[in-house]
């Protein structure tokens, strides 16, 4: 009975593998820097959106302000490493632990508010973030914080020679995250958010307790976000509050995820990797003109797939195999 | 022996509305009691006092030897409470046996078990055939039973049915009053809310009538819907005399 289930599982992990692979070898076929340059973001974004998708996507919480979690991340890692000489790896992890506990101590009142109010809700938290970065002296203020150059090592994660260091943690990255989601999407959480999201009075009465399993997905997801963030900044060796926790970025998560299919294991990876690619070359090809017909096109294509695929792009795939599949 | 649910003095006041007012009632152990009465008679404020949607204004709840007033309704779902609601509440982007799973997992933390144990369910209730179709596509009588197997599937002492059989055809409704009887000889206690008289009465061994929140009259089912204050409450003063 369960054999259907069991094997699309094991599929799932079957094409991720295979995937990931491919995409390994990539760097050896491509080797033009600014092909690079969008393969690290697309990947980037993936991870960002899949993590984004655990807390808005299963859980239904629909956040626009991971911005914060993502600047927080970054901040965190060049803080800890341009005042205290501590390594961005563990910088990396103390941004990902603050984020997680922002995100549960902004979750205790905010979780209270539903719908519509919960989404006003994080857009002004992550104002509220960006403009104390803003006039925080001692983080640099509006200004920013230039990473000092070390040279290229692992150790400090600092590449300027070459990219691909930066693409492989990228894609170290975005494994983790799908992996994190097909994992917990089997498991007591996965269902608790599914069920919290689709009626929170029903699962509160078959036992779910919904203040906690929110509380839950924020903080996994605003971890793994701050990882991302903290990426981003070792990747640009620059940053200002408007370049890494600007409301931009809180679209860019959500976006793919909406896209290839809110609240699914593959949407936001098919999201990412359409959306960002052609971000970047809508850019370069009709950008520039000063006449933003570049964002025309782009913002035309979001909305045509969005009314021919309500349900995002991965019900291309999902319709054929309806029958006989769990889901 | 002790009941298994009582409720003690039991008020419920919305701004100046009474919905409950002084309502003691008791379920045994094994019982299926049904709880009937008249439109805004305050049935369903009394059931989600006892299933811990809203705690009451004043009195308490009792459930299984302890004092559960408290407790929100999760927690009283641990303890041993199901319930179904009468606008059905299913997990529409899920499938029928991820709605039961969500259920399952109050007790079996392990997914391969509480897997097994909604499947076990969905043959219990009749769905298994439906397992892996999502809830949104299922008709109203099947998502009525689904409310019933995702309760079940929390393993409950008591469980709660709010008009699970109104608005059902009468083969559906003989269908649902079959379940509601294998429900109870799996040794489980049933509290239902109910409207359609012809089906519940047979169906169950007391049953208690509210009216304007308070508790009528309790008794076998043949002997309340002959009570003239029975009949009164529902078809006025005339019939009452004339019966």
């Amino acid at each position: 009975m369960d054999k259907h289930f069991a094997a699309r599982r094991r599929r799932d992990l079957v094409i991720a593998a295979v995937l990931a692979a491919l995409a390994a070898l990539a760097p050896l076929f491509i080797k033009d820097v600014y092909v690079q340059n969008i393969l690290i973001l697309t990947l980037m974004y993936a991870a960002l959106s899949q993590s984004w998708n655990i807390l808005s996507g299963y859980c239904g919480q629909i956040s626009l302000g991971h911005a914060l979690y993502f600047g927080i991340g970054a901040y965190t890692t060049e803080l800890l490493f341009t005042k205290f000489g501590v390594l961005p790896w563990f910088g990396m992890l103390a941004g990902g632990v603050i984020a997680a506990v922002i995100a549960m101590g902004l979750g205790y009142p905010f979780f209270r508010l539903r719908g519509h109010y919960f989404v006003i809700a994080t857009i002004v938290i992550a104002e509220i973030g960006l403009l104390l970065f803003q006039n925080w002296e001692w983080a640099g203020a509006a200004m920013g914080i230039t990473i000092p150059v070390r040279g290229d090592s692992w150790l400090k994660f600092q590449f300027m020679r070459s990219k691909l260091p930066y693409f492989y943690f990228a894609l170290v990255l975005c494994s983790v995250a799908w992996f994190v989601t097909w994992w917990l999407e089997d498991s007591k959480w996965g269902f608790w958010w599914r069920a919290v999201k689709d009626n929170p009075e029903a699962a509160e009465s078959l036992g779910v307790v919904v203040f906690n399993s929110k509380m839950g997905a924020a903080a996994v997801s605003a971890f793994l976000v701050a990882i991302g963030g903290a990426f981003y900044a070792q990747f640009l060796a620059y940053i200002d509050p408007e370049s890494v926790m600007g409301f931009q970025f809180s679209l860019l998560m959500a976006l793919p995820a909406v896209l290839g299919g809110i609240g699914t294991l593959w949407g936001p990876v098919l999201g990412a990797a359409i959306l960002i690619p052609m971000t970047e070359l809508t850019r370069s090809y009709i950008g520039g003109s000063g006449r933003g017909v570049d964002l025309i096109v782009y913002g035309a294509l979001i909305v045509a797939i969005s009314l021919a695929l309500p349900r995002g792009l991965v019900s291309l795939f999902s319709r054929s195999k309806a029958k006989g599949a769990t889901r | 022996m002790t009941a298994l649910l009582e409720t003690r003095g039991v008020w419920q006041r919305f701004g100046g509305l009474v919905a409950n007012s002084d309502v003691s009632i008791s379920v045994g152990r094994g019982e299926i009691v049904g709880l009937i009465g008249p439109n805004g008679a305050g049935k369903s404020t009394l059931f989600n006092l006892i299933a811990g949607v809203l705690p009451p204004t004043q009195g308490s709840i009792w459930f299984d030897g302890e004092d559960v007033t408290a407790l929100p309704a999760a927690e009283r779902c641990q303890r041993g409470v199901g319930r179904t609601f009468q606008v059905v509440k299913s997990f529409e982007t899920m499938t029928v046996i991820d709605n039961v799973i969500v259920g399952a997992l109050m007790r079996n933390t392990v997914m391969r078990e509480a897997r097994r144990k909604a499947h076990e369910v969905l043959e219990f209730t009749g769905l298994a055939a439906r397992a892996d179709v999502l809830a949104s596509d299922l008709v109203p009588a099947e998502k009525r039973r689904l409310e019933v197997a995702r309760a079940l599937a929390t393993e409950p002492k008591l469980l709660l049915l709010d008009e699970v059989l109104t608005g059902l055809t009468p083969t559906e409704a003989q269908t649902g009053v079959a379940l509601v009887r294998k429900v109870r000889d799996a040794g489980i206690t049933v509290l239902m809310v109910e409207h359609v008289m012809e089906i519940v009465m047979p169906l169950v061994d007391r049953a208690i009538v509210l009216d304007l929140g308070k508790v009528l009259v309790e008794g076998k089912p043949t002997d309340v819907v002959r009570d003239p204050k029975v009949i009164k409450a529902y078809l006025g003063d005339r019939h009452a005399v004339s019966a």
